[in-house]
């Protein structure tokens, strides 16, 4: 017997149940999520699926086709570059290098960020001011321009990579954040808080971090996506990742060579950039567009 | 507004000190010798060094040196390139126009179909143009952009064969330069090839030009479309309807003068990654400007070609985005009302 | 012929809980040149009535009437063209909140400007001065003295009474025949209060503008209205005229928002609780069967879960089973149930 409603109580959800069932409302930004949880399991565990080492060559098989081609073979399933090395297995590899590369570089950045930014939103007046202007040089050099002078002063690598987009990352997260804070300490409730005799820890705890929390979401989201590009254009640049590695983008320069005889080879670690920044970029998307109602 | 104007004057002075001092101390990093880092001169003389000492005080203490610094750079001496042996500023000079004509054209496209289609995605109440025109923008915004520069250089430059992909212009043509923006240098030269010269620098720009404006582009069509978005739904929107005015008077008079504010407000904060993106693709499709010079000069060690290159670049990069910020206020009442309820 | 003559409008709100009638079955009838009040608590639908006249509809709106005649017309069956061209010359309509109802990146003369009528007879080059005398004619004839600082102000320079006489100019620019205005004096002193009605009133007079006056608070109403209507939770519960309904109401919605008037006449003894209806107003997605004051009204009885019709006796209309005149409405029979 079907229950019989009697009263008609209404279900309020909780302010998180609400985002989680606006985010899934959209199939892009669910779909999105879905890739993203499957590149960062593919991040961690992708070496050991790889069915070959990423410096394997195979002196067989040069340049071979991708496995839909009627020259490619399934042993090499998105083919093999001019050493005869297999795509798929550089790519899963490679996966780790970018895409876990750059949720590292985004967390430090969001950390350093977070306590810079809070710090110097918290603060009035000069402090505060010198504190945010400090980071606008930083902020005015592009993030390749301040890849380039790290690697003038170091050399080129792939831990030099980590240094230079961090940096040029992170005045994003300080500028964000302070401004995020500076403008939730105009609020009407922050002074009610403040006459409450709130003190300041206090009122950047309970007040002020619970609404800016949406701010930094959505520039992490931001910040994983620019720092994917960044980190594949220096390797595409030889700046960054070197020669064998097998770096999404020092793939697709090592690619360049062959790209009349075999354009697969620059463009299937291209497309694999373009998806997992896509997938990324349809999360923030998903989130900023669920999140926006309670935002405003 | 005198006084806003002294404030933001005084921000881009205190971010360009700034700049100096970090570009001081990576100078004082580089693996060369500090006398070669600071000039580019690869063997000096006995008499070079003692000059080049007493012009840096190299003797002297740290901050003695920075004003040295300073001075020396202000006063635009850049040094030589270690690898020509040319002068700097003579080297910037010859590559900024290149990339300020790539720059602006890309911009202009950006702008130009950016804004027209944001509104159309705004105003469409098909759902199949809204998603479409997303999933456009969203995929524009998530594309390498040196991927999509050899995919389009390798449609349309090679397997069709329509357009150039690398170089401003044939080298057959000899252009004198006058202004060193090509394109109006092909038109003012007096040759009898002058115009077929103009149509062939055009058709060299065209993909450069369109590679590197599909950042902004997209910026520009999400940005148009959510203020458009909220615009609409504003008061003074149904009040403008219930005075019967017709809707595009609306979109035209009221809804783009606003929506366009918190575009300008967005390309002032992309100049950064704006160039970043102009520097790969000059690599890519060999502008001869500064992005590829900058690389190249990495390429090979030369020191005072990154210290040059940097600096300008980023002094630029402030200089426009505080003009940026400027306009802003100049050209939005509603910015000027934070100023009139601060006084 | 009345000028606004509406029967059963109903309108549907698409909401995430599902579709809910936040306007059931409303009648109005506005006759020419007469001030028409409209009374009703927050949240009863006086401002979706309004748009639904003006006919800017919100996106997620469902509208629906047996007709809506304006002027012999019926509204329902006019392109949204036609409507757009009768909202600029015929109908005018103010806003609650008269600064956000200005464009903020333009000039205050700007949008006088362009509010203005175009005068046809003078030649073209002509015409742009012309409106900007007739922009600043209306002006002073708002009551705005030092037009030209007005007029080259943005609209946040200005109070909000400035403002709201702004936008009275602007409607009333192209002469309408019916002016709506949605709480005009909402968050503003007494003073300016004063000064708008007096303002609305003498167009009224003057021009023979009818007009639609949306508020909250009966004892305005009843100083500057010749008819009144009582709305409750998207439905009409009483419509008169003004002194009749004040001197005798027969809903007990209306003589409830009349005891709610705070009486000085001292006939009150010390600390006596004031007049309110038990509860508060029903949300839209659980409104009560019947009649939607039941659960709230001190005269239901059995009869009240069947929803009540809007009955007509004597130029009164009122929808009660039981109205305080003890003569239950004749068009409906009692036994219906």
């Amino acid at each position: 017997m079907p229950q019989i409603k009697i009263y008609q109580e209404d279900h309020i959800p909780s302010p998180a149940s609400r985002i989680w069932s606006a985010f899934t409302d959209n199939p892009f930004a669910f779909a999105g999520l879905w890739a993203v949880v499957s590149l960062l399991l593919l991040a961690l565990f992708g070496p050991f699926i790889a069915p070959y080492s990423p410096e394997h060559q195979d002196p067989h098989a040069l340049l071979l086709a991708p496995s839909w081609d009627p020259a490619g073979t399934v042993e090499h399933f998105l083919g093999t570059d001019d050493l005869g090395r297999d795509i798929f297995s550089r790519l899963l590899h490679g996966a780790h290098l970018t895409f876990g590369m750059a949720l590292g570089i985004v967390i430090t950045a969001l950390f350093l960020g977070f306590i810079i930014g809070s710090i110097s939103g918290m603060m009035k007046g000069l402090k505060s001011s010198i504190l945010s202007h400090l980071l606008d040089a930083l902020l005015s050099i592009p993030s390749l321009l301040m890849a380039i002078l790290v690697v003038a002063i170091t050399g080129p690598g792939l831990s030099n990579v980590f240094w230079a987009v961090g940096i040029a990352l992170t005045p994003q997260f300080v500028r964000a954040i302070h401004q995020a804070v500076h403008e939730e300490l105009q609020k009407e409730y922050v002074t009610a808080a403040r006459l409450d005799g709130a003190n300041p820890l206090q009122i950047f705890w309970y007040v002020i971090l619970p609404n800016i929390s949406d701010t930094m979401i959505i520039q992490t989201t931001l910040g994983i996506s620019a720092a994917i590009l960044d980190i594949a254009a220096l390797g595409f640049l030889n700046l960054g990742a070197q020669a064998p590695s097998p770096e999404w983008g020092a793939m697709v320069s090592q690619g360049m060579d062959n790209l009349l005889t075999a354009p697969w080879t620059v463009t299937i670690p291209g497309v694999a950039i373009l998806c997992s920044v896509l997938a990324i970029n349809l999360v923030g998307d998903g989130l900023r567009s669920a999140l926006s109602p309670i935002r405003n | 507004m005198i006084r806003y104007l002294i404030r933001r004057l005084n921000l881009f002075l205190a971010t360009s000190l700034i700049l100096f001092i970090v570009m001081f101390i990576a100078v004082s990093k580089f693996p060369v010798d500090r006398i070669a880092a600071l000039t580019g001169v690869q063997q000096p003389t006995a008499q070079q060094i003692t000059r080049i000492t007493q012009d840096y005080r190299l003797n002297d203490g740290q901050i003695s040196q920075f004003i040295a610094y300073l001075q020396q750079r202000l006063d635009g001496d850049l040094g030589l390139s270690s690898t020509s042996q040319n002068l700097i500023l003579d080297e910037l000079t010859a590559v900024l126009p290149a990339s300020f004509e790539l720059g602006f054209f890309a911009g202009l496209i950006a702008v130009l179909f950016g804004i027209p289609l944001g509104v159309l995605a705004s105003l469409s109440t098909n759902k199949i143009t809204q998603h479409s025109i997303m999933a456009i923008t969203l995929t524009g915004y998530s594309i390498p952009v040196f991927w999509l520069g050899l995919t389009l250089s390798l449609w349309f430059g090679v397997q069709l064969g329509w357009l150039p992909i690398s170089g401003q212009i044939n080298l057959l043509y000899e252009i004198d330069s006058v202004t060193g923006f090509l394109l109006i240098d092909t038109l003012l030269s007096d040759s009898k090839y002058a115009l077929s010269a103009f149509l062939d620098a055009l058709q060299h720009i065209i993909l450069p030009a369109v590679t590197l404006a599909v950042l902004p582009f997209t910026v520009v069509v999400r940005i148009t479309r959510s203020a458009m978005m909220t615009i609409m739904e504003e008061t003074y929107i149904k009040a403008a309807e219930a005075r019967g005015l017709h809707t595009s008077t609306i979109v035209m008079r009221h809804a783009l003068p606003n929506a366009f504010i918190p575009v300008l407000k967005n390309l002032g904060l992309m100049l950064g990654a704006f160039a970043s993106y102009a520097m790969v693709v000059e690599v890519i499709f060999s502008w001869p400007g500064v992005g590829a010079w900058l690389v190249s000069g990495i390429y090979q060690r030369d020191y005072t070609v990154i210290q040059g290159g940097i600096l300008s670049v980023a002094l630029l990069i402030i200089f426009l985005s505080i003009l940026i910020e400027i306009m802003h206020t100049a050209l939005n009442p509603i910015s000027r009302k934070e100023l009139y309820a601060a006084n | 012929m009345p000028l606004l003559d509406i029967r059963n409008l109903t309108i549907e709100l698409d909401t995430p809980h599902g579709r809910v009638k936040a306007l059931e079955r409303v009648s109005l009838t506005l006759n020419p040149g007469e001030i028409h009040g409209l009374v009703g608590e927050s949240g009863s639908g006086r401002t979706l009535l309004a748009k639904a006249i003006l006919g800017i509809p919100g996106h997620n709106w469902t509208v629906q009437a047996d007709r809506m005649m304006w002027d012999g017309q019926n509204l329902m069956e006019m392109s949204a063209r036609q409507r757009r061209a009768l909202m600029g010359c015929e109908m005018a309509m103010i806003f609650q909140d008269p600064m956000s109802s200005l464009d903020p990146a333009i000039s205050v003369g700007a949008q006088l400007i362009e509010a203005m009528p175009e005068n046809k007879t003078i030649s073209w080059w002509k015409r742009a001065a012309d409106k900007r005398i007739n922009a600043q004619q209306w002006l002073h004839k708002v009551g705005i003295k030092n037009t030209q600082k007005v007029m080259s102000s943005y609209a946040w320079e200005l109070s909000d009474g400035e403002c709201q006489k702004v936008m009275i100019a602007i409607a009333v620019a192209n002469k309408p025949r019916l002016l709506i205005a949605d709480e005009p004096t909402n968050s503003m002193e007494l003073r300016t209060q004063a000064q708008i009605f007096r303002l609305l009133s003498k167009l009224n007079q003057l021009q023979n503008v009818s007009i639609l006056l949306i508020s909250h608070e009966l004892e305005t109403l009843s100083q500057w209205c010749d008819r009144l209507s009582v709305m409750y939770s998207g439905q009409i519960m009483e419509s008169g005229p003004t002194a009749d309904v004040i001197a005798q109401p027969y809903h007990p919605y209306t003589k409830a928002l009349l005891d709610n008037i705070p009486d000085y006449s001292n006939a009150e003894h010390h600390k006596t609780m004031m007049h309110t209806l038990p509860g508060s107003a029903p949300a839209l997605q659980h409104l009560p069967i019947g009649c939607r004051l039941g659960p709230r009204c001190p005269q239901a009885q059995k009869h009240c879960v069947n929803q009540p019709s809007l009955c007509h006796q004597k130029d009164r209309y009122f929808a009660c089973h039981f109205p305080y005149h003890n003569e239950p409405c004749h068009d409906e029979p009692l036994t219906k149930s």
